[in-house]
């Protein structure tokens, strides 16, 4: 078994000299370790952190924000083994095929592949997530023998299902960290170093392939590593940071020869007790409130997601409703179910009232990025300023989608809704958002428009991929845990081929 | 007096009495002045419920402007079939953020102004 080596104990000046150097130990670098080990390949996994959150160390993800208010760069994500799966909520969704298409109401979209390349590897990435069995939306006729959808009549809107990833202790889903600690150190050809901060991605002199990385310890030891391939999979702002300090000969940064690099940040908005819905017959299935285990232990929950034809008919971004509390009604409540379902002749005497949430999905924007600050880490690396945005077309059209919600719900009799938010101090007000960092690197076949290609290997350095939802061009309101995954094991499969 | 007519008469007062009270008070129902609208207002079942709700809708719309519209739509069809043709075809109307088929959330709004 390999051992887990500290690299604050390394003699200064080491030079490792690994086949493939994996720069992060988060969800995203353990999986495509996972996936190369045993291989002939001789890899070396490099993770700023320890086994366990150091405050120190966390503190080098701080940094400053403007616009809209956003997560503290250091809160959103978490830096050590495991990375920000140790804060992880499990949720898993695949994403949807519509989601990798470019959309012309919709800027910037479109990914270079398709669902498709990526559902060989989803299977797995079920398994290294464990979520259980693969139901997603083949889950209706399962949850239907529990109690009835809600039914709604025929338009943009469905039940959908999230799955968890499995819990421990009640409440904990797979931290990567910690769940794959043993496979890693029993992989004979990966060999894991914790507190091992890279400084700066070297290039060799014409720019077209990283020569080495400047490493540091926080106790200032100093080593290099000179692989064949590097993977920087680092999260959504930190791979971007490590781009963009990596400046000595592009001087724009590593692959920001198109001002690319940073740009295009995304996360999912997930605004609270945006709508009620109102349920004519009484309590909703509890599945659609609750995480619900079912008989093969898979864990369950509903939600209300916008059909792939509707968003391509009416160009709706995605989004994901969930029911969140029972609320009570206020006088005009109790006035508008009253008089609605006498109007639709249907009893409401029983009616229930729900608070609802969502995940939204954003339009891609190159304004909304990450650059340097002039301040400095402890290692003396420029720490990360960004600008946060969301547009208000995001906003009016995640509107829309709650109304023709709204309208399904009048037509099949089963209850009504009532939209919470008008302007953009309404959204904002409950505003949380999923601390899912997306899109800073984000693929392309075209180098003007994206920083990796479809294989997610920088464009102009040979050698440079990366690994993470850093590369997701265009978002997705599912959570990414479970899609980066996926894509990563895809990413691992492509360097099996290129590197044997 | 034969016991039978007295009771009879009491009954007939008892009659007119609640007649009365049903048609001159609000204690069983309640009653409303005459409105150039009644025709409308009176597809509501609950009307006092209705223009709770449609309070919310003031100055949102031209309210008696809306009546010649909902007599055309309510024309030989019951509410119930016009607030679905409403939906079908997604003539919808927000007030205080209830999405509503517009046929009622106009009725609402009518019953609050008159």
């Amino acid at each position: 078994m390999t051992a887990l080596i500290d690299a604050r104990s390394l003699p200064d000046a080491t030079v490792l000299t690994p086949d493939l150097a994996i720069i992060g130990g988060g969800p995203a670098g353990i999986s495509l370790a996972l996936a190369l080990a045993n291989s002939k390949l001789n890899i070396v996994l490099l993770e700023s952190g320890g086994l366990n959150f150091d405050p120190n160390i966390q503190n080098m993800y701080a940094g400053t924000e403007t616009g809209v208010r956003y997560t503290a760069l250091d809160a959103g994500r978490l830096r050590f083994l495991g990375g920000s799966t140790n804060h992880w909520g499990g949720w898993c969704r695949p994403m949807d095929a519509i989601d990798f298409e470019a959309r012309d109401w919709m800027p910037h979209s479109g990914w270079p592949i398709t669902r498709k390349a990526l559902e060989p590897y989803y299977p797995r990435a079920q398994e290294l997530v464990e979520a259980g069995t693969w139901m997603y939306d083949k889950s209706d006729a399962t949850m239907a023998a529990l109690a009835p959808l809600v039914p709604l009549a025929a338009g943009g809107i469905y039940t959908s299902w999230f799955q968890f990833s499995k819990t421990r202790d009640s409440v904990l889903p797979t931290y990567f960290g910690h769940r794959y600690q043993q496979e890693l150190r029993a992989a004979r050809n990966v060999t894991p170093y914790t507190n091992a901060n890279i400084t700066a991605i070297r290039l060799a002199a014409d720019g077209k392939r990283v020569d080495r990385l400047d490493v540091a310890t926080l106790n200032d030891k100093r080593f290099t590593v000179k692989p064949r391939q590097v993977v920087l999979a680092c999260g959504g702002m930190e791979n971007a940071r490590l781009l963009l300090v990596s400046n000595d000969v592009m001087t724009m940064g590593v692959g920001n020869q198109n001002d690319l690099v940073g740009r295009f940040f995304a996360d999912n908005p997930i605004p609270r007790d945006v709508a009620t819905l109102v349920s004519f017959a009484g309590p909703l299935p509890a599945y659609y409130g609750n995480n619900t285990t079912i008989a093969n232990g898979t864990i369950l929950k509903a939600t209300f997601a916008p059909t792939m034809a509707w968003r391509r008919q009416a160009g709706m971004p995605g989004s994901l409703t969930t029911v969140d509390d029972l609320v009570d009604l206020d006088e005009t409540g109790r006035a508008a179910v009253v008089t609605t379902a006498l109007a639709l002749g249907v009893d409401a005497s029983n009616a229930k009232a729900y608070s609802l949430g969502c995940g939204m999905e954003l339009e891609p924007d190159p304004e909304r990025r990450l650059t340097l600050s002039a301040e400095k880490d402890a290692l003396g690396l420029p720490r990360l300023k960004l600008d946060m945005r969301i547009s208000d077309s995001d906003f009016a059209r995640y509107r829309k989608t709650l109304v023709e919600f709204g309208r399904q719900l009048l037509g099949s009799r089963a209850g009504m809704l009532r939209l919470k938010c008008s302007s953009r101090d309404d959204w904002m007000k409950t505003m949380d958002w999923g601390n899912h960092h997306l899109g800073t690197t984000r693929m392309s076949d075209d180098p003007r428009q994206g920083v990796v290609d479809a294989d997610c290997k920088v464009h102009g350095v040979e050698n440079l991929h990366i690994a993470g939802s850093s590369v997701f061009p265009t978002y997705s309101a599912s959570n990414p845990t479970l899609n980066l995954v996926a894509l990563t094991l895809r990413l691992g499969d492509h360097l099996k081929k290129v590197m044997t | 007096m034969k016991r039978r007519t007295l009771i009879g008469g009491v009954a007939a007062a008892g009659a007119v009495v609640a007649g009365g009270i049903y048609r001159f008070t609000n204690l069983f129902v309640k009653h409303y002045p005459p409105t150039p609208y009644d025709d409308l207002l009176d597809r509501l079942t609950d009307r006092e419920q209705a223009a709770r709700l449609g309070a919310k809708a003031a100055g949102t719309f031209d309210v008696p402007g809306k009546a010649a519209a909902l007599r055309a739509s309510l024309q030989g069809q019951s509410l119930g079939a016009t607030a679905t043709a409403d939906i079908a075809a997604g003539r919808l109307v927000e007030v205080d953020g209830w999405v509503l088929p517009q046929t009622v959330a106009w009725l609402s709004a009518l019953a609050a102004k008159i």
